[in-house]
């Protein structure tokens, strides 16, 4: 009886709810800012967003993936062929554990992405709770920014300053811990949002220094043998343009990173090769010979720098970089320009003379012949019986007009895969570069076909990395995305036999592979499959999968012990490189 | 190696000590010295750290590293001569019946310490100063029986006409 009464009395005292909840806030930035699609994976502490999300459906698309780690590689993927934030949704406790992998990367990659995830109530954070976890700190050392929304009225703000953050200057993930209070209570004031253009701490440098530009172009004007290295700041500030009438107007060869690929197209005439580890010979061999380098969005990595104190010691350097902190870290800049790539070659672009050097990017052209002598003649044209991932790789290129977003995993085939396809559309290289994430490709390539629908989207993928994210077939099926997938088996983790084979005297230590049947699991998961083992019916095997307007796996089976070429020894000075 | 105390100022943010102490964990540098205050300016928070590098270079590096998180407003590295810097130093120190009597006199005028505590047979006693200066004193209170010793992290200011006014214009900034 007294429970009766008091059920009555709540339920006249109950005013209706005037204001959004937490998670129907969240619901509402992530439509003022414009995102149609998230990936995400719910569970407990998520849950209240993902109710409220259950409302929004008609204006956000969400792509159920199958494990947490495949919706960060898919934000990632969306966010490298749009430029804006990938947005990650999952649960606390390990649903947050399982996307550090992809934050990781993102960090290492600059590429914006916004993380919600869920974390338990206010009032339990702290006590160990049911799939608690210290979240902030764990993602503190791999994001640009975290924080803990505790107060479902801050979340207008916070997600605005979070989409801001990830976007703008260097970008990068950011992650928001939002506590399942904040979800489910009820804003105690009216939904106003407003978009972040500006935080008084953080104000990156778009427009560069004058001074710094003139510098820059005193030394550009005068040197030699300038060399400019472009990388994934250049197609971050979608500067390709302008990188291109730079080129050709001093006449500069250029080389681009791993992440820069595609800057240029590669009947450019400019357009020398890439650097680094596995990049071209000439390209690594003639920074020994420029007097110039002309650094542009890339940060001297060390699989492009390889032993630092032998690295362009007798050249002067021009670092076009928008994160300061890239200034003077690895090499030291002799002008450095900090501000956005593109503001910059703008800046540059009146100041520097009209020049010609013929015989200076004519050089490159006499290590190209010796390259195409020693290593993609091998790797082209060759008689044996076994396809090798080089052919694969160069026959996909001529039959996509270079045109198709590549998307790969790491190890050797992405080496390959930037040595054979021959770019020439910009923003067409989705790759774990800085951090190296085996698993990366296939959620990846979902996300950059939602990212970029109208282009066609081919996943390439090692038999060893494809079986770390093997799951998101099913996510691929039940989406519906036409992504191609292409799995280069040599039935090797083959960058690491490669490694052991040169440098630990072939001791081959847990690297052979007993594989499962790759056809019978992409059917099982509803992906259209197709193997091909004999070099004479690749060609037709391509075509088969190009045609198709659906999901669609080809297993190419390769030469088991084929290595990459060439390769700058891990520490070593890239004179050394090896052709065989 | 040579000392640098840095300047941090930031945001008042939960979390941001951890933010900012991982950047020194990742390059395996060792905190010598961590005071974190407010500020004349509402809602900033400054951190003074001191470390000790035998590489100009790299403290640099880490300067721009820190100045690079997102609630940093500015970072300041300085070396010694460059700022007015102290210490706070407390001892307890026992003194049982019949002990060697404390000298208050020389302690006051010649250390320039102060007894801030009298307890039944301790007294605490409190010494400002630089770390050299502790140091000094701490030999000298090692004739009396010490039970405890501890002493606060450096706090310093730049030897510089500007202020943190100069960095954080009121017209931003609030001040408390």
């Amino acid at each position: 009886m007294a429970n009766t009464q008091t059920m009555t009395a709540e339920a006249t005292t109950i005013e209706p709810p005037k204001f959004l909840t937490g998670a129907q806030a969240i619901m509402q930035c992530l439509v003022e800012n414009n995102v149609k699609t998230i990936f995400g994976y719910p569970g407990g502490a998520i849950m209240p967003t993902y109710d409220a999300l259950y409302d929004y459906q008609d204006r956000i698309k969400h792509i159920l993936v199958r494990h947490e780690q495949g919706a960060g590689h898919a934000a990632q993927g969306f966010a490298r062929m749009t430029g804006r934030a990938g947005v990650a949704m999952v649960t606390s406790g390990p649903g947050a554990t399982n996307l550090m992998t992809p934050i990781a990367d993102a960090l290492l990659d600059s590429t914006p992405m916004v993380c919600l995830v869920g974390q338990v109530k206010a009032n339990l954070l702290g006590t160990d709770a049911f799939q608690e976890c210290d979240i902030i700190g764990m993602s503190m050392p791999v994001t640009k920014w975290n924080y803990q929304i505790t107060d479902p009225n801050e979340i207008p703000e916070i997600m605005a300053k979070a989409f801001y953050i990830a976007e703008s200057g260097r970008p990068g993930p950011v992650l928001l811990d939002i506590t399942r209070t904040a979800q489910a209570d009820f804003m105690t004031q009216p939904f106003v949002y407003k978009p972040c253009d500006e935080i008084v701490s953080y104000r990156p440098r778009i427009t560069p220094k004058q001074s710094q530009i003139e510098e820059a172009a005193k030394l550009i004007n005068s040197a030699q043998k300038p060399y400019i290295f472009a990388g994934h700041g250049i197609l971050i500030a979608n500067a390709q343009d302008e990188l291109d009438q730079f080129a050709r107007k001093a006449d500069i060869p250029v080389a681009t990173t791993l992440l820069g690929m595609s800057a240029l197209p590669h009947n450019h005439p400019n357009y020398i090769g890439w650097l680094g580890m596995h990049g071209n010979y000439g390209a690594n061999v003639l920074t020994d010979e420029a007097d110039l380098i002309i650094a542009i969005g890339m940060r001297f990595d060390d699989r492009v720098t390889g032993d630092l104190s032998k690295f362009i010691s007798q050249a002067k350097v021009v670092h076009i970089d928008i994160d300061p902190a890239e200034i003077n870290k690895n090499i030291v800049a002799t002008a450095p320009v900090v501000g956005d790539a593109k503001e910059a070659l703008k800046a540059l672009l009146p100041l520097i003379k009209e020049r010609k050097h013929t015989e200076w990017v004519a050089e490159f052209k006499k290590y190209d012949d010796i390259e195409f002598e020693k290593v993609s003649k091998r790797d082209l044209f060759h008689d044996g019986d076994q396809i090798k991932m080089g052919e694969a790789v160069a026959m996909l290129s001529k039959k996509t007009k270079g045109e198709a977003v590549t998307v790969t995993d790491v190890g050797q085939h992405q080496m390959i895969v930037n040595r054979y396809y021959e770019y020439m559309k910009p923003n067409s290289l989705v790759t774990s570069g800085g951090a190296g994430t085996m698993g990366f490709a296939l959620p990846a390539a979902f996300g950059a076909k939602v990212g970029a629908p109208d282009r066609e989207v081919i996943a390439l993928i090692g038999d060893g990395g494809f079986q770390m994210t093997i799951q998101e077939l099913g996510t691929i099926a039940q989406s519906g995305l036409p992504v191609k997938i292409i799995i280069l088996n040599n039935n090797f983790l083959g960058m690491v036999r490669q490694w052991q084979q040169l440098f630990f005297d072939k001791r081959y230590s847990f690297v052979e592979l007993q594989n499962p049947d790759f056809i019978t699991i992409a059917k099982g998961f509803g992906v259209d499959a197709h193997k091909v083992s004999d070099r004479a019916e690749l060609s037709g095997e391509l075509d088969k999968m190009l045609a198709a307007n659906t999901p669609y796996l080809l297993e190419i089976v390769c030469e088991k012990e084929e290595n990459v070429f060439p390769m700058v020894p891990a520490g070593a000075s890239v004179s050394s490189i090896r052709l065989e | 190696m040579t000392t640098y105390t840095l300047s941090i100022f930031t945001t008042n943010t939960i979390g941001l000590l951890n933010r900012i102490t991982i950047i020194f964990t990742r390059r395996r540098l060792n905190i010598e010295s961590l005071t974190v205050c407010e500020t004349e300016r509402k809602g900033v928070s400054r951190f003074t750290i001191v470390i000790r590098h035998e590489s100009r270079d790299a403290v640099e590096k880490l300067v721009r590293q820190i100045r690079k998180v997102v609630d940093v407003l500015a970072v300041f590295g300085y070396l010694d001569h460059e700022i007015v810097f102290n210490e706070i130093a407390l001892f307890k120190l026992a003194t049982p019946l019949g002990g060697t009597p404390l000298d208050i006199k020389e302690i006051n005028l010649d250390w320039n310490a102060k007894v801030v505590h009298w307890g039944l047979d301790y007294v605490v006693i409190e010494k400002n100063g630089t770390e050299a200066e502790i140091s000094e004193f701490y030999q000298y209170m090692k004739n009396w029986e010490i039970l405890e010793y501890l002493k606060s992290g450096r706090v310093a200011v730049g030897k510089t006409e500007k202020g943190l006014v100069e960095y954080l214009p009121e017209a931003d900034w609030e001040t408390v």
